[in-house]
């Protein structure tokens, strides 16, 4: 660093701990951190207590089937405990099982559409899809204003606290009337106005970075093994999201305009980046991919055989059920045996067969118009850093799109457990408790690699405002 | 009065000579253009699905065969949440709010599929939509019209020409406002006369029953948001030294407005009421519709007494003697039993999501764009409370259709005879198809009477704040 540097950075502090204003702003944005990640904890931390409840409440019930293998059954209630627990006739459609998605460490930080998803579900052997469209409670009103998460006060205010500090860069001196004595100096002014620019960029990249440790360290061990890609990807990302919007007003400084133009430009660029290209994009995905949920709601519908007495209709049931079925092949010889459960077991499942075909063809739409979104987020920074925060923080669509995945991949599991013993007539015994079926989330592909792109997009464009605005300052 | 019209027409000129303002000011009306545009189309489409499921469902009921009336109560039916020809106007919560129900007995589904849940999280950065347009460009747009209107001329030294020529401050302010308003009616009116003629003409089984009347009110209240942005901006720009802190000052005022103070009300609502989980909120209800509200009667217990109360009532011995199907009646009396519990939970919720509104229809009071918001939405239908007024009728809807299924079982079949009864499709007939209107703007403004004196309010302390200042303010000064 050569002298005039220094004495540059050493004037700009001086007047910066001299406008009180200044820091003002920065204190305000600090407070506002604080409260996003305070925020984000105590949402997530209440899903984490419901998940909690929701588990205790499972294995309360696994623990009195289990007991009532061991236990004498005197009374009335017991035997009927050990019925559900041993006769898969009962078995199948009363044991719940929890497929639960637990909140990353880091979703307090980006709490995305994590409080528009269930990320819990309670699953018998019965119809998957009429356990499936229930939706969580929520105050439609608070989920259209959204969550002040961290990712809100990094996306949306940083660039404001940007435009405040920057777009008087080079226009203030020469309102004041200083210009004219920077440029008898023998210092260019685009170093001047660069110095500035990097001292602003230490300033408020610093803050940003030291709200998103705190939010990172509160949330998380960052070290911890899962925690450190995406730990480490935040704060790139933050820095890359800041370097963007310093390369932007430098670009804009450089027309050398006046001080109100600079403010509407920069105003306008935010308000085109923030609100207009993701307000547009979302009413183009809207209207161009229309599509209604009217379809799925028919699945809802609970139905049974047309009558329970009329033994040839659930005969045909249960054989049209395994024809579909080879893993059960063979079982027809038991078939008369508990033959009402079995057809009505068989029933549910044949409804699932059959309207698998529309679920997926909707699931399959919902990906195509978000792949046709996701195309256009370059346009804008800011949609594009929230998408890598929420995949970061693993509150995005996709990962709730594969959670519904698993949850009919876990589904069948548990149906092939119990189906396996009651269409071969055998008991759940003892010790099947210790083979019960677990649910899994598989890891997400390509998050990494889509991580990787975008904040290169990001820092691709910071580069581009900032080298244009470069030459254009000569 | 000529005054003001001549200051109002030097002012227009000027406008009209800045390039930025101009171009983004042809920016924003082309977005309103293709707000509008999406937002019929969109209307459209999910009119031309609902309409048609609807009828296919409605089909189903009708044509679902012989069988036994409880079997159909369970069978069921679905009402679908049609979008409001406002709407197209104003979508409000209609991504947030559930578009699908099932009806069946004994059990009130909750609504399904909110459409938010079809996008990334981009769709947090909102849709847009006329009402948005409105709501948050066009006031930054006037920001940067007439943050310079008095700062340019105080910077130019014409303040004081003008102030010798015996102009006063009085005239010059409204001169400006008068500018400013003007400007915005001739780019606006194209676009207010579109909204009427689309939500006027050809709409048939239109949900919202006075729409020429909302529309009306929606000009109306949209120009005294509009207002109110030009008056307070010209005051600004009255009050500040240079155009430079005139601007910041109004962009600083629309960011709190517009995107901090909403987002921050609608979370502290949040973690001050906070709603329980709906595994909490089902356990609940199970809960109580097996024990009864107060925890002591059990399901037993109450069908005892209601046994008890009909053998006694008819005078015979036994169920069996009655005149009727005692089970017709007794599943009727566990359905009521079941909706009360219902209600009970479903009010403590409702409360909880009212407190929470209410808190910002408390803040709509310091912020004219939440009173704005909420004011829109209401009249487009895309409101909270219109929402619960037409959950409150499907759920009425279902109620109704239980009961009929219920007392057809009683009068016409027998005691302990399950599959022995069927009913027909003159059953099924005599269920009205659902349908439904809102209620009228009038009823249902006045629910906001908040938002409404919000704005009355804002007009009156922008009023107060131009005539105080334009009475203390000396031109020397500037």
């Amino acid at each position: 660093m050569d002298k005039t540097t220094q004495t540059l950075i050493r004037y700009e502090w001086k007047s910066f701990i001299r406008n009180r204003f200044q820091l003002l702003m920065l204190a305000a944005a600090f407070v506002f951190g604080m409260y996003a990640i305070y925020y984000g904890q105590s949402e997530i931390n209440g899903q984490r207590q419901t998940i909690e409840a929701v588990t205790a409440l499972e294995q309360k019930e696994f623990f009195e089937y289990k007991a009532s293998f061991r236990e004498e059954l005197t009374t009335l209630e017991a035997e009927q405990t050990h019925d559900i627990a041993s006769r898969p006739a009962y078995a199948w459609y009363r044991h719940g099982y929890h497929a639960i998605l637990p909140p990353h460490d880091y979703a307090p930080l980006a709490i995305g559409q994590r409080d528009l998803f269930r990320y819990y579900y309670r699953l018998t052997g019965m119809s998957l899809h009429y356990q499936l469209f229930e939706n969580e409670l929520a105050n439609p009103v608070n989920l259209m204003a959204g969550n002040f998460d961290l990712s809100f006060v990094l996306i949306y205010l940083f660039p404001l606290l940007i435009i405040a500090f920057c777009y008087g860069l080079f226009s203030a001196e020469r309102e004041n009337g200083t210009l004219a004595l920077l440029q008898i100096q023998s210092v260019s002014i685009r170093k001047i106005i660069l110095v500035r620019l990097a001292f602003y960029f230490m300033m408020v990249t610093g803050l940003a970075l030291l709200i998103s440790s705190i939010g990172l360290l509160t949330s998380g061990n960052p070290l911890a093994e899962e925690n450190r890609l995406p730990a480490a990807a935040w704060i790139t990302g933050v820095a890359a999201y800041c370097a963007f919007w310093f390369g932007l007003m430098f670009l804009i400084v450089s027309f050398r305009k006046n001080s109100s133009f600079n403010a509407i430009s920069a105003a306008g660029c935010w308000l085109v980046f923030l609100i207009v290209v993701p307000a547009l994009l979302n009413v183009l995905v809207t209207t161009k991919f229309p599509l209604s949920s009217t379809t799925l709601a028919g699945l809802m519908r609970r139905t049974s055989l047309e009558n329970e007495n009329d033994e040839e209709e659930a005969r045909e049931v249960v054989m049209e059920f395994l024809a579909h079925t080879p893993k059960l092949a063979g079982s027809d010889s038991l078939l008369n045996n508990n033959l009402l459960s079995k057809a009505y077991a068989a029933f549910t499942s044949l409804k699932d067969i059959n309207s698998k075909e529309a679920v997926d063809r909707y699931m399959a739409q919902v990906i195509r118009r978000n792949k046709w979104g996701a195309r256009f987020h370059w346009l804008s920074p800011a949609i594009n850093m929230q998408n890598l925060q929420t995949k970061m923080a693993k509150t995005d669509l996709h990962t709730f799109l594969l959670f519904h995945k698993a949850l009919a991949n876990f589904h069948e599991s548990i149906t092939d457990f119990y189906f396996s013993r009651l269409f071969w007539d055998k008991p759940i015994r003892q010790e099947d408790y210790s083979n019960l079926p677990v649910f899994e989330m598989p890891e997400i592909q390509d998050r990494w690699d889509a991580i990787r792109i975008g904040l290169s997009k990001i820092m691709l464009m910071a580069v581009l405002a900032f080298g244009i605005g470069y030459v254009k300052m000569k | 009065m000529r005054q003001v019209l001549l200051i109002a027409q030097k002012e227009i000129k000027v406008a009209l000579r800045e390039k930025l303002v101009v171009s983004m000011g042809a920016v924003t009306l082309l977005l309103l253009g293709v707000a509008l545009y999406a937002g019929y189309v969109s209307y459209q489409q999910q009119k031309e699905i609902i309409t048609k499921t609807q009828t296919e469902k409605r089909k189903e009921w009708l044509n679902q065969g012989d069988k036994h009336p409880h079997i159909a109560a369970h069978y069921g039916t679905f009402v679908f949440k049609s979008k409001t020809v406002l709407s197209l106007f104003d979508f409000g919560l209609d991504a947030y709010t559930g578009t699908s129900v099932y009806l069946e007995a004994h059990y009130q589904h909750g609504f399904m599929f909110r459409p938010a849940q079809d996008h990334t999280s981009m769709i947090r950065f909102g849709e847009l939509s006329a009402a948005l347009v409105l709501q948050v460009l066009v006031p930054l747009l006037i920001i940067f019209l007439a943050f310079g209107a008095f700062t340019r001329e105080r910077e130019s030294g014409t303040l004081k020409l003008l102030m010798s020529q015996g102009i006063s401050f009085r005239i010059l302010t409204w001169g400006k406002i008068v500018a400013y308003g003007i400007i915005l009616a001739v780019v606006l009116l194209p676009f207010v006369a579109g909204i009427f003629i689309l939500s006027v003409s050809g709409i048939r089984q239109e949900v919202i029953p006075d729409v020429a009347f909302r529309a009306l009110l929606l000009v109306l209240i949209y120009s005294v948001y509009l207002w109110l942005f030009i008056s307070f901006s010209v005051w600004i720009s009255l009050r500040s030294a240079t155009g430079r802190n005139a601007l910041l000052t109004l962009l600083a005022c629309w960011m709190f407005f517009a995107v901090l103070m909403p987002k921050t009300v609608a979370n502290l609502s949040e973690s001050f009421y906070s709603l329980p989980s709906m595994r909490e909120f089902r356990a609940r209800i199970q809960e109580d519709k097996r024990n009864g509200l107060d925890g002591k009667t059990p399901r037993s217990v109450r069908m005892a007494r209601l046994e008890k109360e009909y053998l006694e009532k008819y005078r015979v011995d036994s169920v069996q003697q009655l005149p009727f199907n005692f089970e017709g009646v007794s599943m009727q009396a566990g359905e009521e039993h079941g909706n009360k519990v219902y209600d009970h939970h479903l009010g403590k919720l409702r409360e909880t999501f009212h407190r929470q509104n209410r808190l910002s229809s408390i803040a709509s009071l310091f912020n004219p764009y939440l009173a704005v918001q909420h004011l829109s939405m209401a009249l487009s239908g895309t409101d909270m409370h219109t929402f619960i007024h037409f959950e409150e009728e499907v759920e009425g809807y279902r109620r109704e259709l239980v009961r009929k299924m219920n007392n057809d079982m009683a009068e016409n079949s027998r005691y302990g005879e399950f599959y022995g009864y069927k009913a027909q499709s003159d059953l099924w007939q005599e269920i009205d198809d659902f349908t439904y209107q809102t209620p009228t703007a009038p009823v249902l403004l006045q629910l906001y009477h908040l938002e409404i004196l919000s704005l009355l309010f804002w007009m009156m302390s922008v009023f107060v704040l131009l005539n105080y200042s334009n009475r203390k303010m000396k031109p020397l000064h500037g």
